[in-house]
């Protein structure tokens, strides 16, 4: 039953498990319709697994979703009436052309989206009259953009949509992509790219494990960020003692450095608490205030580099 | 033309110019299978081979046709095509990737499976059927005659086990990864229940004996299926392909 047809994605303690494998642990999510969320999250996080459960290609085990006002039952068909779905992995079939490639992919979608795609391809110099085995990673990356670009639908998701894309075709696929979503089309998408989220999405959903681990906006984020103070001491200083002395933040070490996040703007108590441990070596630097999401997005899962 | 409809159409076109390449030959030879019946009688090595010899003699023309096109060309070729057809249906997708991107069309699983299944099935029949058809045509090169209706009959009879046999073919490629395994499995299936129907004390027990010279003459000599036979061969079609449908509802990417 179709209600609030908005391009609002709703979704409600979905879960899925894979044998004894917990892909997805219940999860709660609410995606603005008219903004692009960006999931993020380590390989093995549940992102594809969200994402192929919200259209009906994983039945969840428990909860519901709706999108697009579209309650997911059944295969999912009406919900992938609703939106468009650009899978992760790439496989397409060789002995098509690019051409013959997008009319396979827009079947059962409007007319007029085949010649939307083959524009959107002609943005990408695609070459449409060849044959898909020769076609480069890049170039199949960018046929299925422009299949799930293609069709006038208000919810597009799409699993690392730019992956394999170098920086001049990923940077018009964001162009392209920030138009769509200029004309109020809701965008949910997962990327390891975390440069090219930051610069696109609104909100952030964090996952780990299957679990959310965490959700902001990107003020919000920003305003984490802010509050967090990272501090680096030579090599031979244990870091565990002092992250168990810190009293006035929340304290922990990440990629070997001490981590705080402040309870407020003001570091001020955190550094007095810090000028306080005359046994302690003096810092040899002190970040704060000018965390990218890139930065936080270590500290969250605690990784060096995002995968 | 669809991508899996212009693959299917191709390997159709395939199995009816093979077909036509046994069934020509089989035809021109008939003169000399009646001025030589009795040696061939002779050198048949199994009894049930030397009943199939006496009903081709005795049934005349129409049995001997009925033996070399659907007995032996389709039971034979048609299976083994069977097997082909159907043995990449949903699998072929698994292994070469495209499973996912396949689903993901605003279509429903259950038409696509449809979709899939009718083409493959109309690959195995429609070429059973053209090919019946030239018969007559080829009779005339020897001077024989044959009304086309019984023909028909058979074909349609015929096409009822190649499509049982595709079925089941089909049903295990909604379950399994690898299109070849299936292969194996079914195409060892069928060289087993043709090994069974040869062996006169458990020839009742082959799959074979719903199609065999004895079923077509009954059409003849009736003008009609006889259905006791034609059932068990629609029930098992049906029930493999809702078996496929309710395997397909459950897969995942």
């Amino acid at each position: 039953m179709a209600q609030q047809a908005d391009g609002r994605i709703e979704i409600r303690g979905l879960a899925r498990r894979f044998g004894a494998k917990v892909a997805l642990e219940p999860l709660d999510l609410d995606v603005e319709p008219g903004r692009v969320t960006g999931l993020l999250g380590p390989n093995g996080s549940g992102k594809s697994t969200l994402m192929r459960c919200l259209i009906g290609l994983v039945p969840p085990d428990s909860g519901s979703a709706r999108v697009d006002g579209v309650e997911l039952s059944g295969d999912g068909t009406a919900i992938r009436r609703r939106c468009t779905y650009s899978p992760g992995e790439i496989a397409l079939y060789g002995e098509l052309t690019g051409e013959q490639h997008l009319d396979w992919f827009l079947r059962g979608r409007e007319r007029e989206a085949r010649t939307r795609a083959r524009e959107l391809a002609n943005a990408f110099e695609l070459p449409l009259a060849r044959r898909v085995h020769t076609y480069s990673h890049g170039m199949k990356r960018q046929l299925m953009f422009a299949a799930a670009l293609a069709p006038r639908v208000r919810v597009r998701i799409l699993d690392e949509p730019s992956e394999g894309l170098d920086p001049q075709k990923r940077s018009t696929m964001i162009q392209l992509l920030e138009r769509d979503v200029a004309a109020g089309t809701t965008v949910l998408l997962s990327s390891h790219h975390l440069g090219e989220v930051d610069r696109m999405c609104s909100t952030f959903v964090f996952l780990s494990g299957g679990k959310k681990i965490s959700v902001g906006s990107a003020s919000e984020i920003a305003s984490r960020a802010r509050r967090l103070v990272r501090v680096s001491w030579p090599a031979g200083v244990t870091l565990a003692p002092l992250a168990a002395r810190v009293r006035s933040a929340q304290a922990s070490v990440r990629g070997g450095r001490l981590v705080a996040e402040l309870s407020s703007d003001d570091p001020r108590p955190f550094l007095a608490e810090l000028a306080g441990w005359p046994d302690v070596p003096a810092p040899l630097a002190i970040d704060y205030g000018q965390t990218s999401l890139e930065e936080l997005y270590r500290d969250l899962y605690g990784v060096e580099e995002a995968c | 033309m669809g991508r899996a409809l212009h693959s299917i159409f191709w390997r159709a076109v395939g199995f009816l110019v093979v077909l036509e390449l046994m069934l020509a030959p089989a035809i021109l030879y008939f003169p000399e299978f009646k001025k030589h019946t009795q040696s061939l009688r002779a050198m048949a090595p199994l009894p049930v081979l030397r009943n199939v010899i006496d009903t081709l003699e005795a049934g005349g023309v129409f049995a001997y046709v009925a033996g070399q096109h659907f007995f032996k060309g389709c039971n034979t070729l048609g299976t083994a095509a069977a097997v082909l057809f159907a043995c990449g249906a949903v699998a072929g997708e698994v292994h070469r990737g495209t499973f996912e991107i396949w689903l993901a069309r605003p279509i429903s699983r259950r038409r696509m499976l449809t979709e899939r299944w009718l083409q493959g099935a109309a690959a195995v029949t429609i070429p059973v059927l053209l090919s019946t058809l030239t018969i007559p045509w080829l009779l005339g090169f020897v001077e024989q005659s044959l009304p086309l209706w019984p023909l028909i009959l058979c074909a349609l009879h015929q096409s009822a086990l190649l499509v049982a046999v595709y079925s089941l073919t089909f049903f295990l490629s909604t379950l399994a990864r690898a299109p070849m395994g299936i292969a194996f499995v079914m195409l060892f299936f069928t060289v087993l229940q043709f090994s069974i129907y040869l062996v006169e004390n458990v020839t009742h027990f082959s799959l074979f004996r719903l199609t065999d010279v004895e079923r077509f003459l009954y059409i003849q000599q009736h003008g009609t299926f006889e259905w006791s036979k034609l059932l068990p061969l629609l029930a098992i079609s049906a029930l493999a392909y809702i078996a496929s449908l309710v395997a397909f509802s459950r897969r995942t990417p």
